[in-house]
């Protein structure tokens, strides 16, 4: 439809530029002289990180891969006693951001800790330390690899049992036997959702700091974070940040290329069950002891140990700071969302009206965020900051201004920009297939009925989206509330929240101390999926279907 | 002439060929217009561009005198006081009857709507049904519904999108007899467009038929019979 002055559209060509613009640092960065620091980078250090980073992404990719879609095999597909919890249990490793599952399990496997006591004194096992080495990139792996794969269990899982019972049951009928069935349908129909929360997981591994950095493994991110701020090298931190963009731009062309266009939100309304098929004792058995060890390992031991931990240090840790603490991070998660969900619907608004390529373009734009790892942003948001402030200030006293100066790059505003690049896409996602669940119809209806664009959002769009409103800013909230490389680099001085609260215990040695920050994290994330998951059971029999 | 569609030519961004050619319609007042066609051959493309929702790349819409497109003017839906009622209905689902027959009036007091609500109601027979909401309704009684919403604004002119494939077959001689009488009652001029030759025959005075995108026959409902 012809819009002629589309505010939607204006809006939202805005806040493309306010995003765009602090590339234009980056960019000026990169084609500048190289810093001497990066001569050495180059010739001593370039090689460590490729290295590192390949063994850490690439094995618990590989794995994360395995254990999800088979245990996404496994609970579509089949019957055995307990299936249902397994099937949302296998989901809540996702709770534990990797840099609290890395602190917890350092303690857990630590010759003191609870694995080798056990071992020691009730089984008189002295085990050989090496084998317990956590600080290491096995260590990484399994830390990624145990607390991630249900990215690709959960996408795999609820595409299967969203599109396949038929293809699936029909297979069965032909008589296809379990694993033929596997290996000839079930991963070719979900290869698109494999390909979807493979690269997830690959995208999170990338962007992480917090573990690799605790176990001293030097992976881009690291090796970004420790020329900021070990060397105050602005120049090769850049540098490394402009590879590791490389990467991740491959990675999601390769998504690309490998799923088609298909859309793996996961919002399918139209759902028929797979008749699951009853399991034998024996393979039960071997389905139930697999998925049990990897709930009990993904979950409940390090949440056992937390809680543990959170005994004995309750008394030094539970006081006003903490509550600050608390304040602080829910504060900040909440003003950031509340952005984050305005701009999603602008946009959202916006591209969904016009077919052409400019808002195709803003939707790929603003989904783009979250590909970028937490520490090439901040390093952006920074340098714009600084940038901002020189400006403005020389504007200021250019125009005889004297006693103001313009500190923004200290601000707290400098935080929730950086949250609004990195978790606008998320928001937005939710928002869009909200958008595209609606379709236009009510959208026209209310135009011809003689409502504007601006009247027709009110009225109509915003309490249509409801839902996917709700949904946008519960996924923002906790995915703010659990971030931790922005939040360590973009906070102001003397500002804390949990997550970098965690990560200062842990690494002054006080990781019992860490626990209950930690469990607030976990715990506003499971309470989250919990809302979130009942939601999309409520969506079923929803008021809005027309017939 | 109320209402005039001239030389009127129209293509999807990502069609190959015309989905409209050549459309030329007079209407006279209160005329109730029938468009013929086989599925996909451009009838409800036809009602969204008269009603602004689409945008013809060539051609003239006049009602009542006032130029509401041509090559320079495009005049926005929510300006050209259109009505409209779509194939599935639309209707608002976070709204109960009330709220959606009323959400087209613009400037009236709360007891002047209260009056048009009334009127509506009354029109399309929906009286035990006031406050209910869509999913409430069934589709027949949601159609109605649509009808009210769409007349409440008192527009110049109505367009139906296949009226009746929504409704079972043995209910629609009775909803078809109802929706002539509400038009004959509200004398509203209206365009439907349908695949259903029963459709025409009952409802409509005049018929239009379009096949592939070009109008192939023009003429009165007495002379249809004839020819059938
Ligand atoms: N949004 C669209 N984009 C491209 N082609 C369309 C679109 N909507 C309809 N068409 C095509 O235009 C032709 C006319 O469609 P339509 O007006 O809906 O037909 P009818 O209402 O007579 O069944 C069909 O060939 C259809 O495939
Ligand atoms: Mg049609």
């Amino acid at each position: 439809m012809k819009q002629k002055n589309n505010i939607f559209l204006m809006l939202t060509s805005i806040i493309i530029a306010i995003m765009l613009i602090p590339l234009i640092d980056i960019i000026g960065e990169l084609l500048s002289k190289p810093s001497e620091n990066w001569e050495h980078i180059k010739e001593y250090l370039l090689l460590d990180y490729i290295s590192d980073t390949i063994l850490v992404t690439i094995p618990s990719m590989i794995l994360a891969l395995i254990i999800g879609v088979s245990l996404a095999w496994f609970i579509s597909v089949y019957d055995f006693p307990f299936r249902n919890l397994l099937k949302w249990g296998l989901i809540l490793p996702l709770a534990i951001p990797p840099y609290i599952g890395a602190y917890t399990y350092s303690g857990i496997v630590s010759y003191t800790g609870f694995i080798q006591t056990f071992l020691r004194n009730t089984l008189n096992i002295e085990a050989n330390p090496k084998f317990f080495d956590i600080f290491s990139i096995n260590g990484s792996v399994f830390i990624f690899t145990i607390f991630l794969y249900p990215y690709i269990y959960m996408i795999v899982r609820s595409y299967i049992s969203n599109n396949s019972a038929s293809i699936i049951e029909n297979a069965r009928l032909l008589g296809e036997k379990g694993t033929g069935i596997f290996f000839r349908i079930f991963l070719p129909i979900s290869r698109g959702a494999i390909v979807a929360g493979t690269s997830l997981v690959m995208l999170e591994i990338l962007s992480d700091y917090g573990v690799v950095s605790y176990f001293g493994v030097q992976t881009f991110s690291s090796a970004i974070f420790s020329s900021w701020f070990n060397f105050s090298d602005t120049n090769s931190a850049v540098r490394l940040s402009g590879i590791l963009l490389l990467v991740v731009f491959i990675i999601i062309t390769f998504e690309k290329l490998l799923r088609g266009n298909k859309n793996f939100s996961q919002t399918n309304s139209k759902i028929r069950q797979i008749k699951r098929k009853q399991l034998g004792s024996k393979s039960s058995f071997f389905v139930y002891f697999f998925g049990l060890t990897v709930f009990f390992l993904g979950f409940i031991l390090p949440v056992g140990q937390l809680i543990y931990w959170a005994f004995l240090s309750y008394k030094d840790v539970l006081n006003i700071d903490f509550l600050k603490l608390i304040f602080n991070s829910i504060f900040i998660a909440i003003v950031s969302t509340i952005f984050i969900v305005i701009a999603s619907l602008i946009i959202g608004n916006s591209t969904r009206l016009s077919k052409k390529m400019t808002s195709k373009l803003y939707s790929k734009i603003t989904l783009m965020g979250y590909s970028i790892p937490g520490a090439i942003i901040s390093i952006t948001v920074i340098l714009f900051f600084v940038d901002l402030d020189n400006i403005l200030n020389f504007f200021i006293k250019h125009i005889g201004i004297q006693n103001i100066n313009f500190t923004f790059s200290l601000s707290i505003y400098m935080l929730i920009f950086g949250y609004f690049i990195r978790f606008l896409g998320v928001g937005y996602q939710a928002v869009e297939s909200g958008y595209e669940k609606n379709g236009k119809k009510f959208y026209e209806a209310s135009k011809i009925l003689g409502k504007n664009d601006v009247k027709t959002f009110f009225l109509i769009d915003i309490p249509m989206l409801k839902n996917a409103i709700i949904a946008s800013f519960a996924l923002v909230f906790v995915d703010i509330i659990k971030e931790l490389p922005l939040a360590l680099i973009l906070r102001p001085f003397n500002f804390n929240t949990l997550s970098t609260k965690v990560f200062n215990y842990a690494n002054d040695e006080m990781i019992i101390e860490a626990s209950i920050p930690s469990l607030f994290i976990i715990f506003v994330t499971i309470i989250v999926i919990i809302f979130l998951n009942n939601m999309g059971r409520k969506k079923k029999k929803n008021v809005y279907e027309n017939k | 002439m109320y209402m005039k569609i001239n030389d009127l030519y129209f293509k999807y961004e990502n069609s190959a060929v015309d989905n409209l050619k050549n459309i030329n319609i007079e209407i006279d007042k209160g005329e109730i217009i029938g468009v013929l066609g086989e599925s996909g051959c451009g009838k409800s493309t036809l009602l969204r561009i008269i009603a602004g929702l689409e945008i013809p790349y060539k051609g003239k819409i006049i009602i009542n005198d006032k130029i509401i497109f041509n090559k320079k003017i495009f005049i926005e839906p929510e300006k050209r006081g259109i009505g409209m009622v779509f194939q599935d209905y639309a209707l608002f689902p976070h709204m109960n009857i009330d709220k959606n027959i009323t959400f087209g009036l613009k400037n009236f007091s709360r007891k002047e709507k209260r009056e048009i609500l009334d009127n509506m109601i009354e029109l399309v027979g929906l009286k035990d049904h006031l406050g209910k909401y869509p999913y409430q309704l069934s589709g027949g009684q949601q159609q109605r519904v649509a009808v009210a919403r769409a007349l409440a604004p008192n527009p110049s002119i109505l367009l139906l999108d296949e009226p009746f494939s929504n409704l079972d077959s043995h209910l629609k001689d009775q909803i078809r007899m109802d929706m002539k009488e509400i038009l004959n009652k509200s004398k509203t001029t209206c365009i439907f467009v349908t695949h259903d030759k029963e459709d025409v025959l009952s409802l409509s005075s005049r018929i239009i038929i379009i096949s592939d995108g070009v109008i192939k026959d023009d003429y009165s409902v007495e002379k249809m019979v004839d020819i059938i």
